[in-house]
């Protein structure tokens, strides 16, 4: 067990939502008790449906969003209710990229002023030390000189996200908050991406928090997943654990419904959910997803299961998890993610 | 500009908007003209007084006329210009800057900061401007400036709400929630990513505003508390000229024509500008 | 033997535009056979989308539609009167789109909408138009079929709305379907449940479906034959097995191998490097070839032609003898 860099402890955001003059008060319930543990250097990822709370999640880590209730740790320290001047300082240890490049970066901000903000911000003086400091990190995202004057209109969507990234990281940060960092950029744009964050985590050392709805693209990142859904963690283990010898049924219908780009997965038997999910205002008794759910038994509906590390490093918040034995669905979805496809690199010239 | 004109060509009726601002823009361009020209292009300074030559019609000499005094009026019509750009532009630098600065404030804090401030402009807002500007007026007399204070007093709710409302649709994109990331302050907020992604909405309303301005004005000109003479306002013109209307009727004519060329000229290169930069501005 | 349902040749679609003439379909063939999952992948300005409105002929201005037949049931689509294709739209070929809450209109019920096009096409009276549109409703298995008509759009959530879309555009049992980008505006446990009712629908009636998306899962889940699409043109097309087993076009295999399944986890996953051209002024000869690692002089001289490979397996690529 390495350091632990981040812990929280019953996260919960409610958002009220304004009714008429007569309606009762009413909470959208985004975060509803979620507790998890990061260590130094591991990619944690966060999975779920819209919904599921994780965007919040994700702004409550940055502190972007005060939580309603709970305790967050940063490096031991407690940050929960931090401000002042140990707020900026502790500013500089986090960083986010946002999904949307476009929508994240300012339009009427040139990439140099972008990346020079955060320098100016944390006291860093203006100057040769300034110019060094971005073009170092440029060239870390792969870009270079000649962007440094351009807008963000001027860039393509790949080159965004390039300049998104070199803003979080610029200032050398321990942590490291995306949100769906490749979810609106194009498939062959994505891999860059990707590629770019695995290298800068292993450069600097960093810490991820990685959250996405992509099964295929969380697993490939990950050391360990945690799945969300309506404002719950209801499973978390490592990686190859979490698809090996998935325990929590809603893991397993979102690991069935994951479109995964191999042909061989048509003779797999899916395991299709039904119904939609329910509001987080009004969230279900019991276990949240009991309607839904087709193992539900009369305890799911009365009593929420906690989460509880059934098994080694593995936690699962399901009353059924020590019978049900779900592995049999997905077993045959991680082995065929296991497997490459279009075969290893050649190419084939016919006459 | 250029991109954007093209996508205004696309359509018929864009493309007949497109040729009217151009008119506007010549306007203006010509108006400006003549008030940095006027002392080249007046043949005598505007109080130069002639009184054997005294309402006299259109003549060579006097291209307008001459007025009650025998000054010129084609002469005090070039002057006039000067005044009414420049007192509109001032009127507009004091209404944008004190309606922008609260509609940003308003609409980045929220709460209770954000009813206070609506509150005030809907109070101004409600008034009709030209009767609060006569009330202002009353209090702090009449003058060129007095009336500047005046029309910038009750115009600048405008501002604050369109501002506002740019401002809320903005403060919850991302990149705002960017700049909070990496510990920006609210100032700097407000300085470095609000305004600089207002500043072409301001620009139109900036456009726009400025013929209401100098319609004001001259109307508090008119009224007599605006320029006192010999000022060759263009406003305090036609109310010298009201009573020579059925004699000498130049006197007042020329320089009413010349405000609703200047303030047309005005409009269509407000609504061009709009249609380019901003065509979700509803004034 | 079989005559495919759609046969398309030389489509070619430019759009006008005051930038210049962007080229977004140049030179397309492909055909769709009756009661198979047709797929065209790509990425973003490919051409997939405008393709797709080419069929249905309803390119806005300023494109046009310059070049090309598309053969539907032996008639050819770009040569029929206006009033003759609003008799094929709609009856035989049906189109649903990615944000169904564009698609749907918010001031009439679902129940409506979706009996219009059986009243237009079939003559039905309102009542009989309003029975059938209860029973497409349950057709798309929505529950409670008979209040849900009466619904107003936006109160639906994005799956529901979607499947009111899908009842809407299957209503007069057409022939084919083209699906552009169903399922990116929903979940994916959602998006599971959409596909599944449309490989259902497929099933029952025998009906072929064009999905367009860019997601090479949902063409591996539901594909029987695939097209990728590269800068307005067709790069190779085939099977699904063949494409994601033995792809030949060195886009395919870039894509192919872009994506984060069989490599090692945290490693670095193969990438294409650059971006995608302009369609204004893409590069002469082949398009990827400022792309491409296996480039010969003739790829930057002269545009590949389509070669046959077997089994229905076409490449558009000079190191695979074109």
């Amino acid at each position: 067990m390495g350091r632990i860099l981040l812990n929280v402890e019953e996260f919960k955001k409610y958002f009220p939502v304004k009714g008429g003059l007569f309606s009762k008060p009413a909470y959208i319930r985004a975060v509803d008790g979620v507790s998890f543990q990061v260590e130094k250097g591991e990619t944690f990822g966060v999975v779920g449906e819209s919904g599921s709370g994780k965007t919040t999640l994700g702004m409550m880590v940055l502190k972007l969003i005060e939580p309603t209730s709970g305790k967050m740790y940063f490096d031991g320290i407690e940050i929960t209710s931090i401000k002042g001047r140990e707020f900026k300082k502790l500013r500089k240890r986090m960083g986010i990229v946002f999904q949307d490049p476009s929508a994240s970066l300012n339009p009427r901000m040139t990439v140099r002023g972008t990346l020079r903000r955060p320098l100016a911000i944390h006291g860093v003086k203006r100057g040769e030390e300034v110019e060094k400091r971005i073009l170092s990190m440029l060239e870390k995202v792969g870009l270079g000189r000649e962007h440094l004057d351009r807008y963000p209109h001027e860039l393509s969507g790949g080159q965004q996200q390039r300049v998104a990234i070199a803003r979080a990281m610029i200032l050398n940060p321990d942590l490291v908050v995306h949100d769906e960092p490749t979810s609106s950029l194009d498939v062959s744009v994505q891999s860059q991406i990707l590629n770019l964050l695995l290298r800068l985590q292993n450069e600097f050392n960093l810490t991820y928090l990685f959250i996405t709805h992509d099964l295929v693209t969380v697993r490939h990142v990950s050391d360990r997943i945690a799945v969300m859904y309506l404002g719950k963690i209801v499973e978390i283990a490592e990686t190859d654990e979490l698809f090996k010898n998935t325990m929590h049924p809603y893991t397993v219908a979102l690991l069935s419904a994951a479109p995964i780009p191999n042909p061989e997965v048509k003779s797999v038997k899916r395991f299709i959910v039904g119904g939609e999910p329910p509001s987080p205002i009004n969230p279900p008794q019991g276990c949240r997803f009991h309607p839904r759910c087709r193992y539900v038994t009369k305890e799911c509906i009365s009593q929420e299961p906690r989460l509880l590390e059934v098994e080694k490093n593995h936690y699962v918040a399901c009353h059924r998890s020590c019978e049900l034995d779900l592995s049999s669905y997905t077993r045959d979805l991680w082995r065929i993610m296991e497997e490459a496809i279009a075969g290893s690199e050649r190419m084939i010239i016919k006459t | 500009m250029v991109l954007n004109l093209n996508r205004v060509k696309g359509k018929m009726l864009p493309l007949l908007h497109y040729r009217t601002s151009c008119v506007g823009l010549l306007i203006v361009f010509g108006i400006a003209a003549i008030a940095v020209g006027a002392t080249v292009i007046a043949p005598r300074h505007y109080a130069e007084t002639d009184i054997v030559n005294r309402l006299r019609p259109p003549s060579l000499e006097y291209p307008f006329g001459t007025d009650v005094l025998g000054r010129g009026v084609f002469s005090r019509v070039v002057y006039g210009a000067r005044i009414a750009i420049w007192v509109g532009l001032f009127v507009v630098f004091i209404e944008a800057s004190v309606g922008v600065t609260l509609g940003i404030i308003a609409g980045y804090y929220g709460g209770k900061i954000d009813k206070v401030i609506s509150a005030i402009t809907d109070m101004v807002w409600a008034f009709p401007p030209i009767v609060l500007a006569l009330g202002v007026v009353t209090l702090i007399g009449p003058g060129l400036n007095q009336v500047v204070m005046a029309v910038a007093f009750v115009s600048w709710p405008i501002f604050t709400r369109i501002i506002r409302a740019k401002v809320q649709s903005l403060v919850n994109r991302e990149f705002i929630l960017a700049a909070r990331a990496i510990g920006e302050s609210n100032l700097d907020i407000m300085l470095r990513y609000l305004l600089p992604n207002v500043v072409s909405s301001i620009l139109v309303l900036a456009t726009l505003t400025l013929p209401a301005a100098i319609l004001s004005t001259t109307a508090l000109s008119f009224l007599g508390f605006g320029a006192q003479p010999p000022t060759p306002d263009w406003g305090a013109m036609l109310s010298d000229g009201a009573a020579q209307l059925a004699t000498a009727p130049w006197i007042a004519t020329f320089p009413g024509i010349f405000i609703v060329i200047t303030v047309l000229g005005f409009n269509l290169l407000g609504d061009g500008l709009r249609d380019l930069l901003d065509p979700r501005l509803k004034v | 033997m079989n005559t495919p349902l759609l046969d398309v040749k030389g489509l070619r679609t430019y759009f006008y535009t005051g930038r210049g003439v962007v080229k977004a379909v140049d030179g397309v063939n492909f055909i769709i056979k009756e009661d198979e999952v047709f797929c065209l992948v790509g990425e973003t300005g490919c051409g997939k989308s405008v393709t797709a409105l080419s069929i249905m002929r309803l390119i806005p201005y300023p494109g046009k539609i310059l070049d090309g037949s598309m053969l539907y049931k032996g008639k050819n689509l770009l040569k029929l009167s206006e009033s003759e294709i609003r008799k094929i739209r709609g009856r035989e070929i049906a189109m649903i789109f990615q944000n169904p809450m564009n698609s749907l209109n918010p001031v009439f019920t679902i129940g409506y909408q979706i009996s219009e096009a059986p009243i237009t096409h079939f003559n039905l009276s309102r009542q009989d138009g309003w029975k059938k549109a209860v029973e497409l409703i349950e057709k798309v298995k929505m529950p409670d079929a008979e209040v849900r008509a009466k619904t107003f759009p936006h109160v639906l959530s994005g799956g529901m709305r979607q499947r009111s879309m899908i009842a809407m555009m299957i209503s007069c049992e057409p022939n084919l379907l083209i699906a552009d980008e169903p399922t990116t505006s929903v979940d994916v446990t959602i998006q599971a449940q959409l596909m599944h009712l449309l490989k259902e629908i497929k099933e029952k009636r025998r009906m072929s479906i064009m999905l367009i998306t860019h997601n090479f899962g949902l063409v591996a889940e539901t594909g029987d034959r695939v097209a990728v699409m590269y800068c307005g043109k067709i790069v190779e097309i085939g099977s699904v097995k063949e494409i994601f087993r033995e792809p030949m076009h060195p886009y395919t295999q870039g894509l192919l191998r872009c994506l984060p399944i069989g490599f090692e986890r945290k490693k670095q996953l193969d990438s294409i490097p650059g971006t995608i051209p302009n369609p204004i002024n893409p590069p002469p000869g082949c398009r990827f070839y400022p792309r491409c690692k296996y480039t010969v002089e003739k790829c930057k001289l002269q545009e590949p032609l389509q070669i046959d490979l077997g089994k229905g397996h076409l490449v558009a690529c000079h190191l695979c003898g074109g």
